[in-house]
């Protein structure tokens, strides 16, 4: 398998008014053909910034970037011609038809008039868009316009697509529906690129993932490897009194197999080695203490515990929700 | 080539954007038409005018309508920018190989036939009630007209494309729309005004158009106030074009 993105130490700052905030400082990574890699990172972390480089919409500030074997500041033109985009916003046109989206499209992009209705009617039956796709968009539910939103990109058979955000906003129902259509097509051959800051979709769906926090790669791998690195099972739990975080926490760090051990937020989050066997214990000793538990959770490595053990803060809380630098 | 085929489909998607939208549709047509009926009553009682008759009022005020019409109908696209940059629309041209100019010059167009639909009508609603038109000053109007339009809405698309929000943008035009249309006379002749305002009127280019405006409605082609519009909007087109063209691929690259 040849790279189909290769990019390698590229930055981006934003100046506004008096600040200078660097979004993405020195990111490296690649990309393997007809796989699908995730960009994960809580809000802010730098993907969006990432990904617009690399589609062409915003001036690369250091770096360089290959994308599809064509080197992206160069011939941003030629990029253009093999990749898809689709935004988080997504951009259809409300007022027109699934089907008239997909031709002005596929027009915009070239397309030869008699190709173009077979190009839109393979795409309808792809992403199942045939009950609705002669209806105006504006009808549409959360997912099926995020079908058509992926049709969109995909009109001129792209090698590499990009994805921002595919996900956010749709019911796991259609959440999953996605993710298979996203999966066929890596099948198929086409590299996906998309970002997310959903743990379960990273490691459902993507091949490798890079995780990103503060314009960094702050780990990259398959999200098996990266979970394999985090040794041990995650033990967290909540307590009755939250002024008593600190005493739990000091009480269960002697216990017998716990390996280390966080406050994060409400709860306690240990790191303990064979759970089953290491709960009992831990429970034991808080009663010893007089500390009601008031729940106890305990879970196999996710790519969330990748990230707190990487970067000391959970993938959940990082970042504002509205942190991320859009710029143009 | 490749630029008229994408000018031809960004005008389209934009046309059929505006008759699909009704509310929009029967605003456009029914704005002048109000002009009309509730002003003409009012400029009837104007001294120079009082009891020559509605043919005489609406000679000397419809050409300002349509002056007017040219004016408001360019700010439109640039609401629609606005718009289309927070539902992704633009994002989604701008990953394409669309040529830059054609998202520019297709929504300019779309809008501007749209203009001289609802023109026609103000004119036979106009005629129907004795307005006297003049073909040929007419058609040299309407292209005045239309070169203001698109002034303006280049200048509105642009305008949009860097403010990004709607309140920068709208800060932006509803400041230029008063002044503009006041000093352009549309409204209220410019002519009753001190002397100082009649010269500020000049660095208004839609005062250009009402004067010629008034002059080509009565059939006066080679007036001098038609010469001075074509000189003053042409070369000022020109550049606003000029300049939203550069915005666009500055910002659109």
């Amino acid at each position: 398998m040849t790279a189909a993105i290769e990019v390698d130490g590229l930055r981006k700052s934003f100046r506004s008014r008096a600040v200078t905030v660097e979004a993405v400082r020195g990111i490296t990574f690649a990309v393997p053909g007809g796989t699908v890699f995730g960009l994960l990172g809580p809000n802010g972390a730098g993907k969006t910034t990432t990904l617009r480089m690399l589609t062409t919409l915003l001036p690369i500030d250091g770096g360089t970037a290959t994308v599809a074997g064509v080197d992206v500041a160069r011939q941003p033109a030629t990029v253009r011609q093999r990749i898809g985009y689709v935004s988080q916003a997504g951009g259809a046109d409300d007022l027109a038809t699934g089907r008239e989206n997909l031709r002005l499209q596929g027009a915009l992009y070239g397309a030869a008039r008699g190709q173009l209705e077979g190009r839109v009617a393979e795409l309808v039956e792809r992403l199942d868009l045939s009950p609705f796709a002669d209806r105006r968009v504006r009808t549409y539910s959360g997912g099926q316009r995020r079908r058509l939103d992926v049709a969109l990109g995909l009109v001129h058979r792209p090698q590499v697509l990009f994805l921002d955000e595919p996900t956010t906003g749709l019911d796991p129902q259609n959440r999953a529906h996605l993710w298979e259509h996203v999966r066929s097509l890596a099948d198929d051959g086409t590299t996906v690129v998309l970002t997310t800051h959903y743990l379960e979709e990273a490691d459902a769906l993507c091949d490798q993932v890079v995780i990103v926090d503060h314009g960094q790669v702050v780990a990259e791998g398959t999200p098996e490897a990266l979970k394999r690195e985090v040794v041990g099972e995650s033990l967290s739990l909540t307590v009755r009194d939250p002024g008593r975080l600190d005493d739990a926490l000091g009480a269960v760090q002697a216990v017998d197999g716990v390996l280390d051990g966080t406050i994060d937020g409400a709860e306690v989050r240990l790191r303990v080695g064979d759970g089953s066997a290491v709960l009992p214990a831990v429970l034991g000793m808080l009663q010893a203490r007089g500390v009601d538990v008031e729940s106890v959770n305990l879970a196999r490595p996710s790519l969330d515990d990748v990230f707190l053990a990487r970067t000391g803060r959970s993938l959940r809380d990082a970042g504002g929700p509205r942190a991320e630098v859009a710029g143009e | 080539m490749k630029l008229t085929r994408d000018v031809g489909l960004l005008f389209w998607r934009s046309e059929l954007q505006l008759l699909r939208n009704p509310v929009w549709l029967l605003v456009g047509a029914s704005t002048p038409l109000l002009y009309l009926a509730l002003f003409t009553p009012l400029l009837g009682e104007l001294p120079g005018l009082h009891g020559r008759g509605t043919g005489a009022v609406l000679d000397e005020f419809l050409p300002g309508i349509l002056s007017l019409l040219a004016f408001s109908s360019g700010a439109g696209p640039g609401f629609n920018v606005i718009f289309e940059l927070q539902s992704g629309v633009i994002e989604r041209f701008r990953v394409t190989p669309t040529s830059r100019l054609a998202l520019l010059a297709g929504p300019i167009l779309a809008s501007m036939v749209a203009m001289f639909v609802f023109d026609a009508i103000l004119v036979a609603v106009g005629i129907a009630f004795g307005f006297h038109a003049h073909p040929a000053g007419m058609a040299v109007l309407a292209v005045l007209a239309g070169l203001l339009m698109a002034m303006v809405a280049a200048f509105s698309m642009a305008t949009a494309l860097t403010t990004k929000e709607i309140s920068g943008f709208a800060a932006v035009i509803n400041g230029l729309n008063l002044p503009v249309l006041l000093l352009a006379g549309v409204l209220l002749p410019i002519a009753l005004g001190p002397s100082w305002i009649r010269a500020l009127a000049h660095v208004d280019p839609l005062y250009y158009l009402v004067v010629a405006s008034r002059s080509l409605a009565t059939g006066g082609l080679a007036s001098s106030a038609t010469w001075e519009a074509f000189a003053v909007l042409v070369p000022l087109c020109g550049l606003t074009l000029a300049w939203a063209t550069r915005v666009y691929r500055r910002a659109v690259a």
